[in-house]
């Protein structure tokens, strides 16, 4: 019984961790990015579109290797519609917070249109739907014979090891390597990545896209855990609850994976604990709320230890030495 | 000759770049790249852009329809689009409050929400008659909408809490609390959203009959309006207003002059929330008359379109709610003319929004080129050896430093 | 010979709109030694150091490193010639250790388990060491910025450059902000450094210290080369002659002082900065009606401080501030401008004024709030035109449509003609001038001169804070000269020469 929660809650938790992160990237660089829901949006309907387009001419709907490439595609789409985002921010100097609002507001509007063109394009009904293959589960071999524990590893989407081995190399290029040294750098005093030579806005660049490819496969996952479809319903505000994770894990990836579990047993246990009391789903609705108020109140009284990166929000500007 | 037309190009784009007319020529640059973006787009599709765009207006009853229904006409369509003009309208008014301050207020959906919920459970349940249901309902969505606002200023003043963020988490507090009672108490069985709000406590008044038609009456419009100018008045003409503007113009020198920040923060917050507030009530009972569970309108989200592309003053947000709400009213009806999805409508919103946000962008590379050929131009002048006109000194010290964010 | 020449500028002229920067300026840097820049502000050292790190290109004249002829458009041309400069203002990234900071950008690369690229940080960690052992700089290269005080950040900051390799390190106003002990540490290590071979060049206005460690100094005034000296062979006394040396124009057109009673009475007051360093250390001073008391200094020195906490624009540490008898330390701004205290702010554009609102505005920013200009909280149009219309005529504001004109548009000396009037007009019995005639042309500087003298004459108490030694000499009565937040010499104005009062700016008390 307990199992269900954490099968629930870790696919829940997964995606939702995994879009955090790129927000992490995005914001560390010194991009306030509030576009996240826009982006996961935008990213599932380019991986739903190329599933769809696929299935119908190239490869049977239930061919393994679609799912493989309609996370990529999801990833690139996102990417790729992150570059208005880093367009307007960066090259623009647009307020990054109206940036990010517009994002996500276009994303609503176009996904949706261009959904229904598609539809009619391909089997000529406007429906705003694109409906999605049933992923596989698995279970991990031999880690998902622990005993309590080894529920984690049970009936796992395939996406989730995806998410798993993303992140490990999100976290190892953000922490490890020259450009992760850069991008915290920008996001902290670009100034100093500037003296030393080196280019603020191509960091940032970079780390906006990466931030939407990441979105883009939250976005993805959460369509195929949830609804195995993609529909306007995408936008649920998952999105913004990643910011809130990321807000709440002050900026660090490994704490934003906790609280990002933290919010996925929040979700899943209070679903079950509903059904196991009898009790109408609604209640669970309710325990949805704790991941925000939880965000509330620990800005409220730990606003000292909570560490938003420097200089995010303000345009590089040079000549403000 | 061709000195000739570049002149005339310059002073085009000299006449554009005038101070006072700066402010409007953005916002109507945004609007016409818009325009033209959609027009290219219906062609690409195959369709009719003008057919288009009349049944935009035909469809909100500025221009008649082919044929109409029993009991309705241009003036019911024009009635309704009032009707739903009004919450757009107060929404916008509200992020410009706040914007003035120097504050977004992205709230403005649960800050709706909120009081269109206590208005409905507490008064539209109620079986009060409408001489006192409908004032209750205008002072519940002026007091709550104040409150919320109130303490999201107070966040940020005292917790040093970013209002973007407080108020993204406060709107999803407030949808899943009002869902969750919504569906446990007050749900329709048959509708899935709330039981409907009484009649008497609606601010739209239903079949009032008028020369054969039967009209809706749209209380709202009128309290939008009326917002609209104390908004003008309190931001003009008081000694609030005045700091709430320096507050959001320049902080250093509001500090400097004597100004308390934090309270001038809290108050235009709270003005923001009262603002959303109406909308709500405006919006929930009175052009709608029931609440879906856990749905934000969207139009807390537009509105930050309609206050950008208003340029952010009480006036402009007249013009731009009426565009913007043409467009989402009118594509029902324009879908069904045109065989587009009517999520055309939120796309030109969208592209209005996106052209909008670069429009200090465009503005600069309008500026350079204006730069580059008054140069030119200035050479070319020295070049057939006529003297230099004689003009004022120029600044001693070139006016330098980037303004405050807008 | 041209080789014992490391870097040599010869007749590099630089102008800015309004402004030539550098006049003429020739300088040979020896290799291995300690060279010194001195002068006042607007002297040119800054600009000239600015060109040799890349960041501006000469109009005329010629740049040679080590013999040959250079073009640098960027601090990376610079690097690329082992130059490098430590900046007033450091750029160090607060949550990143020591080497982090010192090694961005050029980090070392490995590869761990021989495919994957990572950052170094241990071979990093190991070349800090040694170079701070060999130059004697202290540091922890694990420690975080943010861990640490000002004196090891500017350590980082000067390791940067020796980890770059750098011959040729350029240090502009390096002991600003540095404890008397921080001061003395800084001087071994550029003791150091020149035993290493290093060639240092010294930007500063502080003569004991180059009497301490320089070798030579050139001294500018104005943008023009006065002299280039021998250190051990110039007393400081001959070093602030040059300095000042040339006529200063005092024309007299100032009336005979009448004194009426002590207006600010200022004591003991000190003055923390965010990084809780005494930037004005137990001052105390007084000005009566009818005078200009002129505090003299270089920038930098807690003149502005001290001027934000007698108006109220930041709290003082500890001391009083009493204004014609009543007590006002604990006042908040706007009591205090009520209670009798005009201030015109240094930075005229983000505090004196707010450029996107338009004249009339401007002009009532610190009477809007009180009759006749609103009744009970409404704004009375009219009465804020008539005053501003008043205004405009009465101090010939030039301005495009008068009360209408956004500020933004306005040249600056209307700008600050718009902030003097409005702080004239209050009536106040004091009234606090910094800085009023920065980047102004010679006939605004004038009528901004009147008007101060015009206030004394009528019994205002006048505190003027500048850093032109004209000015000061020109309009006040009696002179105060801050030096590290401390007032080193008060006197009335006929005791002083100019000379004496450069030599005070510059810290030498005797």
């Amino acid at each position: 019984m307990i199992d269900s929660v954490f099968i629930d809650g870790i696919s829940f938790a997964l995606p939702l961790f995994i879009m955090a992160v790129g927000g992490i990237y995005s914001e560390k660089s010194g991009v306030t990015n509030l576009a996240l829901e826009g982006l996961q949006g935008f990213g599932a309907f380019i991986g739903a579109l190329v599933a769809t387009v696929l299935s119908q001419s190239l490869l049977p709907s239930d061919s393994p290797y679609l799912m493989y490439i309609t996370l990529l595609a999801a990833m690139v789409g996102g990417g790729v519609y992150a570059m208005l985002h880093a367009l307007l921010c960066i090259k623009c100097k647009a307020n990054q917070v109206i940036s990010g609002v517009v994002i996500n507001i276009l994303a609503v509007a176009l996904t949706t249109f261009l959904t229904s063109i598609a539809n009619t394009a391909l089997f000529d009904n406007a429906s705003n739907k694109f409906m999605l293959a049933v992923s596989p589960r698995f279970d991990v071999p031999l880690l998902s014979q622990i005993p309590v524990i080894g529920a984690l590893f049970k009936s796992m989407y395939p996406f989730e090891i995806i998410i798993i081995v993303l992140a490990l190399i999100a976290w190892y290029v953000m922490y490890r390597t020259g450009y992760g040294y850069h991008l915290r750098a920008c996001g902290e005093n670009p100034h100093a990545l500037d003296a030393a030579g080196g280019d603020v806005n191509r960091v940032r660049f970079i780390a906006v896209v990466v931030s939407g490819a990441l979105s883009g496969l939250g976005g993805m996952c959460f369509a195929y855990s949830i609804s195995t479809q993609f529909s306007p319903s995408i936008y649920m505000g998952y999105g913004y609850l990643a910011i809130a994770a990321m807000i709440f894990g002050n900026w660090n990836i490994t704490n934003t994976l906790a609280t990002c579990l933290l919010f996925g047993f929040a979700k899943s246990g209070s679903y079950k604990l509903c059904q196991v009391l009898g009790m109408p789903s609604n209640y669970s609705d309710l325990l949805l709320v704790l991941p925000y108020v939880l965000t509330l109140l620990l800005l409220v009284f730990f606003s000292k230890h909570n560490h938003p990166p420097k200089a995010a929000g303000e345009p590089f500007d040079k000549s403000k030495r | 000759m061709s000195e000739n037309k570049k002149s005339a190009w310059l002073r085009f784009l000299e006449f554009v770049d005038a101070p006072k007319r700066r402010n409007v020529s953005i916002p109507v640059l945004a609007v016409l790249l818009s325009l033209i973006a959609m027009c290219i787009f219906l062609l690409l599709l195959g369709k009719d852009p003008l057919l288009a765009m009349s049944s935009f207006l035909k469809g909100c009853g500025f221009l008649p329809k082919g044929s109409y229904a029993g009991g309705k006409g241009m003036i019911t369509d024009l009635m309704s689009f009032l009707d739903v003009l009004a919450p757009m309208l107060l929404a916008s008014l509200g992020v410009v409050v706040a914007m003035k301050a120097g504050l977004f207020n992205i709230g403005i959906a649960g800050q709706m929400l909120a009081s269109g919920y206590i208005a409905t459970v507490v008064i539209g349940y109620s079986g009060l008659g409408a001489a006192a249901a409908k004032p209750l309902v205008i002072l519940t969505g002026i007091v709550v909408g104040g409150l919320m606002g109130a303490l999201v200023g107070f966040l940020k003043y005292r917790f040093n809490i970013h209002e973007v963020v407080s108020t993204i988490m406060i709107n999803y507090i407030v949808s899943y609390v009002t869902g969750f009672c919504i569906n446990t108490y007050y749900a329709d069985m048959i509708s899935r959203s709330s039981k409907v709000c009484s009649s008497a406590s609606r601010l739209t008044i239903t079949g009032v009959p008028f020369m054969g038609y039967s009209l809706d009456l749209p209380m709202g419009i009128v309290i939008a309006l009326l917002m609209v100018f104390v908004v003008k008045y309190m931001l003009e003409k008081t000694v609030l207003g005045f700091e709430i503007r320096c507050v959001g113009a320049n902080n250093l020198c509001s500090r400097y002059i004597g100004i308390n920040v934090g309270r001038n923060v809290v108050t235009a917050m709270a003005f923001s929330g009262v603002l959303a507030g109406l909308a709500g009530v405006t919006y929930y009972l009175g052009y709608y008359n029931t609440i879906i569970p856990k749905d934000l309108a969207s139009m807390g989200y537009d509105s930050i379109a309609v206050a950008l592309l208003g340029n952010n003053s009480p006036i402009g947000t007249i013009f731009a709610s009426i565009l913007i709400t043409i467009f989402q009213k009118g594509n029902v009806y324009m879908s069904s003319q045109v065989e587009v999805p009517r999520e055309i409508a939120s796309v030109i919103t969208g592209i209005l929004l996106l052209f909008s946000a670069c429009g200090a962008f465009i503005w600069d590379y309008v500026r350079r080129r204006r730069e580059h050929l008054e140069e030119s131009y200035a050479e070319s002048l020295v070049r057939t050896a006529r003297d230099p006109s004689d003009s004022e000194p120029p600044p001693d010290v070139p006016a330098e430093g980037k303004g405050a964010a807008k | 010979m041209a080789e014992e020449y490391i870097v040599e500028m010869k007749h590099i002229t630089k102008r800015f709109p309004g402004v030539v920067a550098n006049d003429d300026v020739s300088v040979s840097i020896k290799k291995g030694e300690i060279y010194a820049l001195l002068g006042e502000n607007g002297a040119g050292k800054s600009t000239l150091m600015s060109m040799l790190f890349g960041m501006y290109e000469p109009d005329e004249g010629e740049i040679y490193v080590r013999g040959e002829r250079v073009h640098m458009s960027s601090s990376s041309d610079a690097a690329a010639l082992n130059i490098g400069m430590v900046h007033q203002h450091f750029k160090l990234v607060s949550n990143y250790t020591v080497a982090e900071n010192i090694v961005l950008g050029i980090e070392p690369k490995k590869k761990l388990a021989g495919f994957l690229p990572a950052v170094d940080i241990k071979t990093a960690n190991k070349r800090i060491s040694e170079l701070s052992e060999r130059y004697g700089l202290k540091v922890d290269p694990t420690q975080k910025i943010e861990d640490v005080n000002v004196s090891v950040q500017q350590r980082v900051e000067i390791l940067k450059m020796l980890y770059r390799d750098a011959e040729i390190l350029i240090f502009d106003e390096p002991t600003a902000i540095l404890t008397p002990q921080e001061i003395e540490y800084l001087l071994e290590i550029m003791q150091e450094l020149r035993a290493g071979g290093k060639t240092i060049i010294l930007i500063t206005h502080k003569l004991e210290e180059i009497k301490k460690i320089a070798d030579r100094c050139a001294i500018l005034c104005r943008g023009k080369l006065i002299s280039v000296l021998d250190v051990a062979a110039t007393t400081t006394r001959e070093m602030a002659n040059l300095m000042v040396g040339r006529d200063v124009l005092v024309d007299i057109k100032k009336s005979e002082p009448h004194f009426g009673d002590t207006v600010l009475e200022v004591r003991d007051l000190s003055v923390r900065n965010a990084d809780k360093f005494e930037v004005v250390k137990h001052v105390s001073f007084g000005v009566r009606a009818g005078e200009v008391f002129a505090i003299a200094g270089v920038s930098g020195n807690g003149q502005v401080e001290l001027a934000d906490a007698i108006a109220g624009l930041d709290r003082a540490a500890n001391g009083s501030i009493t204004l014609s008898g009543v007590d006002i330390t604990h006042y908040n701004i706007r009591k205090r401008t009520l209670e009798g205290i005009s201030y015109i702010p240094e930075d005229r554009h983000n505090v004196g004024l707010i450029l996107d609102f338009d004249l009339k505005d401007n002009l009532s920013l610190k009477t809007y709030h009180q009759e006749p200009f609103s009744h009970k909280g409404i704004l009375d149009g009219e009465e804020i035109e008539k005053y501003s219309d008043s205004l405009i005529d009465k101090y010939d504001i030039r301005s495009g449509q008068r009360g209408r004109t956004i500020l933004r548009s306005m040249s600056g000396g209307n700008q600050q003609k718009v902030i003097v009037a409005r702080e004239i007009e209050l009536g106040n019995p004091l009234m606090i001038f910094v800085q009023p005639t920065r980047g102004l042309d010679i006939g605004a500087i004038e009528n901004i001169h009147k008007h101060i003298l015009a206030q004394r004459d009528a019994g205002k108490a006048i505190l003027l804070i500048s850093l032109e030694l004209d000015e000061v000499m020109e309009l006040a009565d009696t002179i105060g000269v801050i030096y590290n937040g401390e007032l080193l010499k008060i006197a009335d104005a006929s005791e002083l020469t100019p000379q004496e009062v450069g030599k005070y700016m510059m810290g030498v008390k005797s």
